[in-house]
């Protein structure tokens, strides 16, 4: 299905008049069903406010964000909530997880938020943690369990509602390189197994190398696209890396 | 520079931590107008009694310095681990230990003096209102008048220093303890929740239910029976506060483990498990807070029981304007009335004579038949009036009358002999309280009793023969209305008999009504005390005046009050009464050495003849009762313990609420991230608002609940005894409705407080 999802034209400026600050300026992409997409950019390049829009965490200031025949940007609060139930997951850098309930009730949560039945819960439940590798620590708190299982968890979350888009900012970034890496695996099973459509906003050219697509933001505009294709990943990644090179940034973060 | 910064840092601690400082601020307010009452010179001079409101003012306020030092001593604790990062980030840039310590406490202290200026601002105002309460209870005018005492206010000021020089007592050591790594990472630390032994520890809960069903049947329908069971009680109410969350918190997430079916619908899942999680972290904040709630409920329902009394019972109790007692049966009362007459204008002053039925000697072959009437009503209320229980009963049942002879020797109860009254005397005692005649046939007697004990005596009659001068007297009903009955006109009854009959009785006591035109003026009562000659002072008096002191001992007059006022129920609720008959004994044997240490209000023992009858908790018998001298007299000794009843009940909950309160704001600060990732699963503002509120709803209700059955169930049982022992009609519930509502006021405001602030702080990132 092609315009999946349809950036067109969106901007967000902070401040006030005197001081205006573009944090994303007219940027413009669309999403298809089943893609895996990454935004790459340095830090203060508009990737996490772009996310923050597209998970109507946040509003544009000029622009439509469109969800198949759903603007986004005209919607109102309260049926933004709504939208973001039926079609959103997120996966956070710092995982998100809620601290009073084991790892299997915070995906439970997810789902009793939107009224399933119980067996209906259960079922799906027991399905994803088997899925990504988390049934054996069900009944851990998430202070029991390592940075991976978490973000795992969290994964599992997002996933387990059958979302539209998962967005996924900076998964990796609070894991260490193994766990990373099993975690970037299970987005690829979730992307290829699933069909789950990812958008990933991430600074590390490793992580980036999983992807389908990737979006190079440089101070609020998109000013580069690299397509991965049939190619092998490490070739992708060494792509990925020239093009940071180019733009003299963040080499640093290669492992 | 030091206090620059302590300065600001005082500043944004008021405006965090608002509740607290509000809090601090009306406990200053309360303290100083509660001590107020023991420095108010006008009552002072009026009333002989006011030691007893200095000393229960006093002690209410020992308890509440320790409460509120427990208040400051959590705050400061609690402030300085929310504030660990930045100790931490201080001692990074160089600062030492001591340095930072003497901030803190500058600080703390900067804040104290705060809330207490601005207490004291508030509590000038309040004073007045509590003034102005007391004197419309005393019926006495007011003016008002906004000085400071100095005595007030450096009493309040040493009640609030002693707190923080308390609670500050050991929070040094909290310092030197310190360490910059955990210092920085305190505040990063989420609730580490440790499972382990739920499944044991659920049962703590059922066990506390079942703990407090055993109560209530005990309290309700058994009753306590001796020292060992209440302390039984005592030790299991106070586990069971403190278990009874463990166990709540086990059995909530036992249920969430075994996914119990509330577990799946809507946001029940997070809300069990975060309310479990603050139970686990704080049950012993939660059983202190309970503890605190159920002495507030306590409080307010013995304040409001006396107050109660005091609006409805009260006027009944003195029907007469004037009446005087005389133990020398040929006393004319002309000394007495020559001062009435001198003080006010008497419109009738009426003289007559108990009588009692005493064996002659000459009779020598009925004299044991005869002592046996002599005394027949009394050993038959001491037998079967609940109020005795089996004090005065042998074990087979029979009546024990060696100790019913000793013990209305000590005039305990009832006089030696049964009291009589002649119908013309009785007749024109009821036309001087407007009452309707009554008739009686020429071989006919009648009863006069209290109302309290009337349906008690319904089946007397059946058992009691009263002989007039032609052989047995039928008996032709009773009557109840006031009659000046604790002691006057006999002890709970007066038997009216014709007066043709009267001529074997032999008079026991000497008694004058008087009605006299408007209101007695005061000091009246002191005056007719004055009369009494010093001999008798000597005799009787010695224990009074060493506590009366100068006042009472110039006056040469002897003295006693007959006051059981039992001020330690104010306080724990589980007294002498509930612990059945034996307790109840030593509780009278109290009473009386009570009664002694008590002659310092002022007034002349009844001699001889003491019979006040089976009244306890409130009982005022006295030889010259001046009404409208007494009313107020009795209202401001019952404001002694009503004031500090409610001082108590107030102070305490406004602590309670505030720790719950503060809590919660800071969680909400801390655990910000937990809305918003509700926010990210798709709950919008209003479900989260939702969920906030049912999250406040049950962490302020649980303690409430607890309190509530527990302070209710004692508040019930002693309301129960208050209007059975005093005879006041009011319904069981209703003192316990009316603390119920008030507390919900208070409770209300607090708990609105909390729920916006707490919204404000988690929606300003939604």
């Amino acid at each position: 299905m092609k315009n999946y999802i349809r950036v067109c034209d969106v901007e967000k400026y902070y401040g006030n008049a005197s001081n205006v600050t573009k944090a994303v300026d007219r940027v413009s992409f669309t999403v298809a069903q089943g893609e895996f997409v990454g935004v790459m950019g340095a830090s203060g390049s508009g990737k996490t406010t772009l996310l923050n829009m597209l998970s109507t965490i946040d509003r544009v200031t000029a622009g439509h964000i469109w969800y198949g025949d759903t603007d986004i940007a005209e919607m109102k609060e309260n049926d933004l909530a709504k939208f973001r139930k039926a079609n959103l997951g997120f996966v956070f850098q710092d995982y998100n997880l809620l601290d009073t309930l084991t790892i299997e009730e915070n995906i439970i949560l997810a789902m009793t938020i939107r009224k399933e039945s119980r067996q209906e819960i259960q079922k799906k439940c027991d399905q994803i943690m088997k899925l990504l590798g988390i049934a054996d620590i069900r009944d851990q708190f998430p202070y029991q369990v390592s940075g991976g299982q978490k973000q795992r968890c969290a994964c599992a979350r997002a996933l387990v509602n059958r979302p539209r888009l998962i967005l996924a900012d900076e998964p990796t970034g609070a894991l260490d390189s193994r766990s990373a890496q099993t975690l970037l695996e299970t987005f690829t099973d979730m992307n290829e197994k699933m069909q789950a459509t990812i958008l990933m906003v991430t600074h590390d050219a490793f992580s980036a190398s999983y992807c389908s697509r990737i979006l190079f933001l440089k101070d609020g505009r998109i000013f580069h696209e690299l397509v991965r294709g049939r190619k092998e990943r490490r070739v992708f990644l060494n792509e990925i890396l020239d093009v940071l090179a180019l733009t003299g940034g963040e080499v640093s973060n290669v492992q | 520079m030091f206090n620059k910064l302590a300065f600001r840092n005082m500043r944004r601690s008021a405006r965090d931590y608002l509740v607290y400082f509000l809090t601090m601020t009306f406990v200053t307010a309360l303290m100083f107008a509660f001590n107020s009452l023991i420095f108010a010179d006008d009552i002072e001079e009026m009333f002989d009694a006011a030691g007893i409101m200095a000393v229960l003012v006093g002690l209410a306020a020992f308890f509440i310095v320790l409460i509120v030092a427990w208040l400051i001593n959590y705050m400061i604790r609690f402030m300085l681990e929310k504030r660990s990062r930045e100790f931490g980030i201080c001692l990074l840039a160089g600062m030492e230990k001591k340095e930072i310590a003497r901030l803190y406490i500058r600080e703390n202290a900067l804040l104290g003096t705060c809330a207490f200026l601005a207490g004291m601002a508030l509590g000038v105002l309040l004073k007045q209102v509590i003034m102005a309460i007391l004197y419309s209870m005393l019926q006495i005018k007011y003016d008002i008048h906004m000085e400071l005492n100095r005595f007030c206010v450096l009493m309040t000021a040493g009640c609030y220093a002693g707190c923080y020089v308390l609670a500050l007592f050991r929070s040094g050591r909290k310092f030197r303890k310190m360490n910059i790594r955990d210092l920085m990472e305190a505040q990063k630390k989420n609730e580490e929740i440790k499972e382990s032994h739920e499944q044991l520890k659920k049962w703590l809960f059922w066990v506390s239910l079942l703990f407090l069903a055993v109560f209530a049947v005990f309290i309700f329908f058994i009753g306590i029976q001796d020292a060992g069971q209440a302390l039984f009680f005592l030790t299991g109410i106070v586990l069971v506060i403190y278990l009874f969350y463990i166990g709540l918190s086990s059995w909530l997430i036992c249920y969430v483990q075994k996914r119990g079916e509330a577990v799946y619908h809507g946001q029940n899942l997070f809300l069990l498990r975060q309310f479990s999680s603050k139970l686990k972290t704080m049950s012993f904040t939660m059983g202190t807070l309970t503890a605190l709630f159920t002495l507030a409920f306590l409080g307010c329902t013995v304040a409001l029981m006396f107050s109660d009394y005091q609006n409805k019972l009260l006027e009944t109790k003195f029907p007469f304007d004037v009446q005087i007692y005389s133990g020398d049966v040929k006393d004319d009362f002309a000394d007495e009335i020559a001062v009435l007459e001198k003080e006010t204008r008497v419109l009738d002053a009426f003289p007559y004579h108990i009588y009692a039925d005493v064996p002659l000697e000459d009779q020598k072959e009925t004299e044991d038949l005869r002592r046996e009437r002599a005394s027949q009503v009394n050993v038959w209320l001491s037998t079967h009036l609940k109020t005795f229980g089996d004090m005065y009963r042998n074990k087979d049942g029979s009546p024990n009358l060696k100790r019913i002879e000793k013990d209305s020797a000590d005039g305990a109860f009832y006089c030696r002999y049964d009291t009589y009254m002649r119908l013309s005397d009785y007749n024109h005692l009821r036309a001087m309280l407007g009452y309707k005649e009554v008739l009686l046939g020429e071989r006919e007697y009648l009863i006069h009793v209290k109302d309290r004990i009337l349906l008690e005596v319904e089946t007397m009659n059946e058992d009691i023969v009263i002989e007039g001068d032609e052989g047995e007297l039928e008996f032709a009903g009773y009557y109840s209305e006031p009659f000046s009955q604790d002691g006057h006109n006999g002890g709970d009854y007066v038997i009216v008999v014709p007066d043709s009959s009267a001529s074997s009785l032999t008079p026991y006591y000497a008694e004058l009504a008087v009605d006299i035109e408007g209101e007695a003026p005061a000091g009246l009562g002191r005056k007719l005390d004055e009369l009494a000659e010093p001999e008798d002072f000597e005799e009787s008096g010695k224990s009074g005046r060493s506590e009366s002191g100068e006042e009472t001992g110039k006056s040469g007059q002897s003295e006693s009050g007959e006051e059981t006022g039992k001020s330690g129920q104010s306080e724990t609720g589980e007294e002498t009464e509930e612990s059945g008959q034996s307790e109840r004994t030593g509780g009278m044997s109290e009473e009386e050495e009570e009664n002694e240490d008590m002659a310092f209000f002022g007034h002349k023992i009844m001699e001889g003849n003491v019979c006040c009858g089976s009244d306890t908790i409130v009982v005022m018998s006295v030889t010259n009762m001046v009404r409208d001298n007494l009313i107020p007299e009795m209202k401001y000794m019952l404001s002694a313990l009503i004031f500090p009843c409610f001082y108590i009940g107030l102070v305490f909950l406004c602590v309670a609420l505030t720790v719950l309160s503060v809590h919660q704001l800071s969680d909400s600060a801390k655990y910000r991230f937990r809305y918003l990732v509700l926010g990210k699963l798709g709950m919008n503002k209003q479900e989260i608002g939702i969920v906030i509120l049912k999250q406040l709803v049950c962490y302020y209700l649980c303690p409430v609940i607890l309190a509530v059955v527990i302070g209710g169930s004692v508040s019930v049982f002693m309301s129960g005894k208050f209007i059975f022992y005093t005879g006041i009609q009011s319904a069981v519930f209703q003192y316990f409705g009316l603390t119920f509502l008030l507390f919900f006021g208070i409770y209300a405001l607090y708990f609105i407080t909390t729920y916006v602030s707490f919204r404000r702080n988690v929606e300003t990132d939604l």
